[in-house]
């Protein structure tokens, strides 16, 4: 038994974090956990340093235990995190340190005890950073190390799938890393005439060459048929490309190739100011750019500290429902045309119904699928007067709408002969993977962050949590149209609740002052000007907030070096995590099934690629 | 005037370029394809409310050789630019570009590795339409602009295209070198 008090071993342990002055160089926990208690019970001197940081639980490990660490977090009947959600590194190459480069960062998550923890391993470097790999306790892990390799180059040991999942194999470089530049090129309008650079703008057209087929491993060529389904096809929801390997019509392989909408979210994040990034989420998930919004604002805000006035927060809450009964209307409508031909009809009928939150959206900002409607501190303008009363009628309308898309569906025997039974999915299963949302909820998982772990004062609403345990596609359909009701029902919570008062906090140096005290108040003027030139710093530390979004649970990371500009942001989408599925549901069904389990997964590939 | 009034009645004369160009302009087929965010405002565009289908446009489809018109809705990546290339050689011609958005016309806010800056790197382009995402009205006015330019088009145009066609050159895109005026120089 080691005689220390967890959470105070000194940081002097880890070598060449030494120079404490600099408290970006590792935020440290401070606090004390159980959780970090049992843990340094365990391992001992494999613990660096455990407790909480920023009301969060962190433990430190050295990486010859991580592994073990996980596996025993996972079995152990006080600890049981059953879930890895999220896998992110860091390079630390332009902070003030020598060695330990890389940190790689691990989500860990307990459902039956509504527990967050943060796994955070210093790995050895030498040219070559090495970690190992958690695949063989979480098949979650997979895909997000495949991830943390291609854009950060930090090997995984082990791995059993070790390739690249976003850029094209013959990429470079890995651009994460902090001494690869942006890239893009220099905006023409910062040259003159006279530069000879000049000359060569717009006559840049590229080669785009095809680069030649790579047949995924494992796939056998002799004996079944391999055929590329995407980037260019219909049902796939986007530029997601699959190599199904076929034999006849029953799939026995399938290799989802990603990255055809890679944008360098992460990449841009890191060179933005925190204020101005807020526009770049709305682009990530198009179809729930408010929620968006309020995961990035949420983790901004709680490594800022501030407390948001309650009408912000009913204002944000409200938004988001409005936002995921959106994005559940035009999944149904493409699910509905991918799986039977017919669905023309319920792709206009919900469409039209989310044209309207659209309309109400343009009421509240001004714009229609890319808001930027919630930012640091608040909402960026109060709603209208006249706002309210539409969105009273579209309360009105809207269940019949429901239970018309229900009648359509649920009881004919057409879908219900396309979904049932379909990618069925354990409840171990879907742990295993780190799913979220509907996936976990369809699989009998009673999960849902909103109410176990509640942010923007989810707490203070009624709303059930529609749990099915078939695990199917006609399960995830079920869940998805009862989370439409119960939006609904939190949608009137917050109209019968609305409190007066300031939409943003008032504080200056986070929020802009109003428009009309610009012209009468110089100090106005000077904090305006302040905050749109330098934005606002933010005390450094790192911080990971997930929140319940319509396709699952959308995680931002962000470690915060004390500058105006997040030192590492990193975007846990919760299409890429729940695609990861689209194999195991996929092998042994028919070819026509993989589109009805895109489907089904309610893929978006902004945030699948990001 | 001339030969109509000879003529009974319901009958008009007409160029064949003309006409041509008149059916063209009033059943242009897209491509069925979408990149990101301007691709949800392009389904807007084609359900109800919008109703591309006033402008003959509303038949997507899903395979290159039968669409007339490209939208390239969307950010290109690297990764994506040699499948919109290929998917822009393998639609017949005539055929017609339209870079949807900032990001399809010139990057947008994605200055960065991942994007190209413009999609006209790669293939020629017609219409470009500003916005972030554009709404639907700003795509069918795009459309419109289309129409304009279609009206327009002659049969010399497509005199040459018997022999296979040559992959773009960089000097096939106009340069910016047009757009100098002289007084500056």
């Amino acid at each position: 038994m080691l005689n220390v008090s967890p959470r105070v071993r000194e940081y002097e342990t880890l070598p060449g974090l030494t120079p404490l002055g600099i408290p970006a160089v590792a935020p440290l926990p401070s606090g004390e956990s159980t959780d970090a208690a049992r843990l340094v019970e365990r391992f001992g001197d494999a613990i660096l340093a455990a407790g909480l940081h920023h009301d969060q639980q962190v433990v430190y490990v050295q990486p010859d235990q991580l592994v073990a660490l996980v596996d025993f977090a996972k079995r152990d009947p006080q600890l049981r995190y059953d879930a890895l959600v999220d896998v992110s590194a860091v390079d630390r190459a332009d902070l003030p340190i020598s060695d330990h480069r890389f940190h790689t960062v691990y989500q860990l998550r307990s459902y039956a005890r509504k527990q967050h923890l943060m796994v955070v391993c210093p790995i050895d470097d030498g040219g070559d950073p090495v970690a190992p790999s958690l695949a063989g306790v979480h098949a979650g892990a997979i895909w997000p190390e495949r991830e943390t390799w291609d854009l950060l180059g930090v090997r995984f040991a082990n791995h059993p799938d070790h390739r690249r999942i976003m850029m094209p194999e013959s990429w470079p470089n890995h651009p994460l890393q902090k001494q690869v530049p942006v890239g893009g090129e220099e905006v023409p309008f910062t040259m003159t005439w006279s530069d000879p650079e000049f000359e060569s703008f717009g006559r840049q057209v590229m080669a785009a060459q095809s680069l030649p087929p790579v047949l995924p491993p494992g796939m056998n060529r002799r004996e079944n048929m391999v055929i590329n389904m995407g980037p260019h096809h219909p049902s796939t929801h986007g530029v997601l490309r699959l190599v199904v390997e076929l034999d006849g019509e029953t799939v026995v392989g399938i290799d989802p190739d990603l990255g055809y909408l890679h944008s360098g979210f992460e990449k841009s994040g890191e060179n933005k100011r925190y204020k101005d990034f807020v526009y770049y989420t709305d682009r990530m998930d198009y179809l729930s750019a408010m929620s968006n919004n309020l995961g990035y604002c949420i983790t901004v805000e709680k490594l800022l500290g501030i407390e948001l006035p309650p009408r912000a927060q009913v204002l944000r809450v409200m938004m988001a429902e409005l936002q995921r009964i959106a994005s559940h209307l035009f999944w149904l409508s493409t699910h509905v045309l991918d799986v039977s031909g017919t669905g023309m009809a319920l792709l206009m009928y919900a469409t039209r119904e989310r044209e309207r939150i659209l309309d109400l959206f343009e009421m509240a900002c001004g714009a229609r699928l890319t808001v930027g409607y919630m930012r640091v501190g608040g909402v960026s303008r109060d709603i209208p007067p006249a706002f309210l009363g539409h969105l009273e009628e579209f309360l009105q309308a809207m269940p019949v709408r429901i239970d018309e898309y229900e009648a359509m569906l649920t009881s004919g025997p057409l879908w219900e002969e396309r979904l049932r039974g379909i990618g069925k999915l354990t409840r171990a299963e879907v742990i295993d993977m780190g799913l979220t949302g509907p996936m976990l909820r369809g699989s009998g998982v009673d999960w849902d962050l909103r109410r176990d772990a509640p942010y923007s004062g989810y707490e203070n609403y009624d709303f059930k949590v529609p749990v099915f345990t078939e695990g199917d596609c006609f399960a995830r359909y079920l869940v998805r149209m009862e989370e439409m009701r119960q939006s609904l029902r939190i949608i009137r919570q917050t109209i019968d609740n609305l409190p007066d008062g300031p939409h943003r906090i008032e504080d200056r140096k986070i929020t802009p002052p109003p428009r009309a005290e610009l012209d009468i108040s110089m100090e106005a003027l000077i904090h305006h000007f302040k905050l749109m030139t330098e934005g606002f710093p933010v005390r450094p530390g790192m911080f990971y907030h997930g929140i319940e979004s319509s396709k699952g649970e959308l995680g931002f990371f962000i470690y915060s070096d004390g500058s105006a500009k997040p030192y590492r942001l990193h975007v846990r989408g919760p299409s890429f995590n729940n695609l990861y599925a689209i194999s195991k549901m996929s092998k042994g069904a028919m070819l026509s099934d993989i589109v009805t389990n895109i489907g089904s997964i309610d893929i978006v590939l902004g945030e699948v690629d990001r | 005037m001339g030969l109509e009034e000879k003529l009974p009645e319901g009958i008009i004369t007409t160029q064949l370029e003309t006409l041509v160009n008149w059916s063209r302009e009033n059943s242009t087929w897209p491509l069925l394809f979408g990149l990101a965010c301007c691709a949800i405002e392009m389904i807007a565009t084609g359900s109800a409310r919008h109703d591309i289908s006033r402008y003959g446009a509303e038949l997507f489809r899903a395979s290159p050789r039968q669409a007339d018109l490209m939208i390239v809705s969307g950010r290109v990546s690297n990764k994506m630019a040699p499948v919109i290339k290929r998917l822009y050689d393998q639609m017949s011609e005539p055929k017609w570009v339209i870079a949807m958005g900032i990001c399809a016309s010139a990057g947008g806010p994605f200055n960065n590795y991942a994007i190209i800056q413009g999609v006209d790197k790669i293939i020629p382009v017609d219409v470009y339409v500003p916005g972030c995402p554009p709404r639907p009205e700003a795509l069918l006015y795009a459309l419109d602009k289309l129409r304009e330019k279609q009206a327009k088009d002659s049969f010399r145009t497509y005199a040459d295209l018997n022999a296979p066609p040559a992959p773009i050159q960089p000097d096939d895109i106009e340069s910016l070198e047009t757009l100098r005026q002289p007084q500056l120089v």
